[in-house]
């Protein structure tokens, strides 16, 4: 048997899609326009090259892009006087700091300094305990796309084993109370967990989080199974540089009954999502409906 | 085999015991503890929980004022009760009892208390701090349940640990704060399939599910631990999830009801008061530097 291949790019374009439509619907109806502040301290590399793209992403849909680049040397009380600022703006929906921080700066403060409900990024303690409680909260991105799939893929997720393997606080655990909120019987496999193969073999949903390199093989997936790698690792093959998941591709893909690649999977997922949360964040700052099919 | 019986009322003491020296040396350092309780209205299905509150605190040495507004006032004036009561120092800790009347809806009400006076361990913030590993203040329940398990000789990093009922207050914390503790937790609930098959390969049950025997001896690995957090009335008697007899022949140890995990929440809650006086009086002395 061979997996049907979740196309993540495609998926992601759909989500970006619907936003668009909603924002345009925002404009026209209400005359608002969803705004989203991007935060940036220093010059990693990286990090300039996801501005850049939550950037584009955002003006492409229709929203309000607003960047703001400090130097790396930025004191605390600077970046939370702006943080303040945001909060405050009323054309800013959502905020969100790109991490990581230069060492000087405590991110835990930064990011609870953040109105909870311009917390796109949802790692605000207050969302985590609202997810935590089955509340209203802005969810982490990067699940949310997991979720998305998932409903899309399997229409009601209720009753369905789920195994998570990482327990991270930005995939992990979110991924795990999403899926308990769409009553998965769930189960969370960490680096500690004493027969990892047996736990993910009684999965029918497997989301692999745990950032090393191809762990999951096909003998450890349930045959049939729907498997979503989360995981984005560079190595080295036969001298060049890779992408890989977190699952062996080759072997997963022979026994699962649906997989995301690496990459093209979950990854164009995480950006549809911070719009999507934008746009929902938006709608609730103004009492307006949520924007249907883009929240938990 | 016979399951050994943890008793609870003896490590409720235990606690109390240690909340009440730590209540003497914040009293010493002139913060005294003290909890305030809020009821609305008919009191009648909350007086045992206050009257059992206000026995554990007296032993524990804290100060326990239980208040009581009319069925009448509304969420407004209740929300300015709680500011109050926020804003007050010689107030630690704030405990708003259950079942309130419908137009109090609880959870707006547990937003309102300050994060370092919620004793309950239920506000947003106290449960994001659990879901990302750092317990401070957590709900009593959950927090007793895992405390009981803890005081077994069984290894809690890779423990395989099958929590049964994920409610938002009881299973789910369960579950984040034995996955803290290294356990592989499985969470399974009315929509779980065959509960069997994982309450089976688990090495430590907890049930929070309020239905009197759901979890018989089959559903149990031979000397397994069995967390029982039910209560359920049954023919005037008081009776847990699980069903004592066939589960106390197949688990190694079990909890009983009543004695089990009740008696270990109010101490909890004590303990907590302590915790929050503590985390206040630091707060303070870092605010205003005035560290004696």
């Amino acid at each position: 048997m061979t997996a049907k291949v979740i196309d993540g790019k495609a998926f992601a374009a759909k989500v970006r899609g619907l936003v668009a439509a909603q924002v345009t619907k925002l404009v026209a109806d209400h005359g608002i326009t969803p705004g989203l502040a991007v935060v940036l301290v220093g010059e990693d590399p990286a990090s300039q090259v996801y501005v850049r793209n939550k950037h584009a992403s955002t003006v492409e849909v229709g929203m309000a892009s607003f960047e703001h680049r400090l130097d790396a040397g930025t004191a605390e009380a600077d970046l939370l006087a702006l943080i303040a600022q945001l909060n405050a703006d009323p054309k800013v929906h959502g905020i969100l700091v790109q991490l990581p921080l230069p060492g000087h700066l405590n991110s835990e403060l930064i990011i609870n300094s953040i109105d909870p409900a311009k917390d796109v990024d949802g790692f605000h303690i207050s969302n985590v305990g609202l997810l935590g409680t089955g509340q209203k909260s802005m969810v982490p991105c990067t699940p949310l796309g997991c979720l998305m799939m998932l409903r899309d893929h399997h229409g009601k997720l209720a009753g369905l084993n789920a195994v998570v393997v990482g327990r991270s606080n930005i995939v992990g655990k979110p991924m795990a109370q999403l899926l308990l909120g769409d009553s998965c019987t769930v189960t969370i496999a960490h680096s500690r967990t004493k027969d990892l193969a047996a736990v993910c073999r009684g999965a029918d949903i497997l989301v692999a989080a745990v950032g090393r390199p191809e762990m999951i093989t096909g003998n450890m997936v349930k045959p049939g199974a729907t498997v979503i790698d989360v995981g984005i690792n560079r190595i080295e093959r036969d001298g060049k540089a890779k992408l890989v998941g977190d699952v062996d591709y080759a072997s997963a893909a022979a026994v699962a009954g649906a997989i995301t690649p690496v990459p093209g999977g979950v990854g164009p997922m995480t950006i549809a999502c911070l719009l999507a949360n934008t746009l929902t964040a938006c709608c609730r700052a103004n009492g307006l409906a949520e924007p249907e099919g883009l929240t938990a | 085999m016979t399951a050994t019986l943890i008793d609870g009322k003896a490590i409720a003491a235990r606690m109390r015991g240690e909340t009440l020296a730590e209540a003497q040396a914040l009293t010493e350092a002139g913060w005294s503890p003290k909890l305030v309780s809020l009821s609305v209205g008919d009191v009648a299905a909350a007086e045992l929980y206050v009257r059992n509150q206000k026995r554990s605190a007296e032993l524990a040495g804290v100060e326990f004022e239980a208040r009581n507004y009319p069925e009448t006032i509304s969420l407004e004036q209740l929300t300015g009760v709680l500011a109050g009561l926020n804003a007050d120092p010689r107030v630690n800790g704030i405990i708003i009892q259950r079942p309130l009347p419908a137009h109090i809806p609880v959870k707006a009400l547990q937003k309102a208390v300050h994060p370092m006076k919620d004793v309950e361990g239920m506000h947003p913030a106290s449960i994001g701090n659990i879901v990302y590993n750092d317990l401070t203040l957590g709900p009593c329940t959950a927090v007793a349940a895992v405390e009981i398990l803890k005081t077994l000789p069984l290894k809690m990093e890779g423990l395989d640990v099958c929590v049964i009922g994920h409610s938002e207050i009881v299973g789910k914390p369960i579950a984040f704060l034995m996955m803290g503790l290294g356990a592989t937790v499985t969470v399974c609930h009315h929509m779980t399939r065959q509960v069997a098959v994982h309450s089976r390969a688990a090495d430590a049950v907890f049930v929070a599910v309020g239905k009197p025997g759901l979890v018989n001896g089959e559903m149990l690995k031979p000397g397994a631990a069995l967390i029982d957090i039910g209560i359920n009335r049954v023919d005037g008697k008081t009776v847990g999830d699980a069903d004592f007899d066939s589960c106390s022949k197949v688990a190694g140890w079990i909890t009983p009801v009543p004695g089990g995990v009740g008696p270990v929440t109010v101490s909890t809650l004590m303990k907590n008061a302590v915790l929050a006086t503590r985390m206040q009086m630091d707060h303070y002395r870092a605010a205003f530097a005035a560290a004696v």
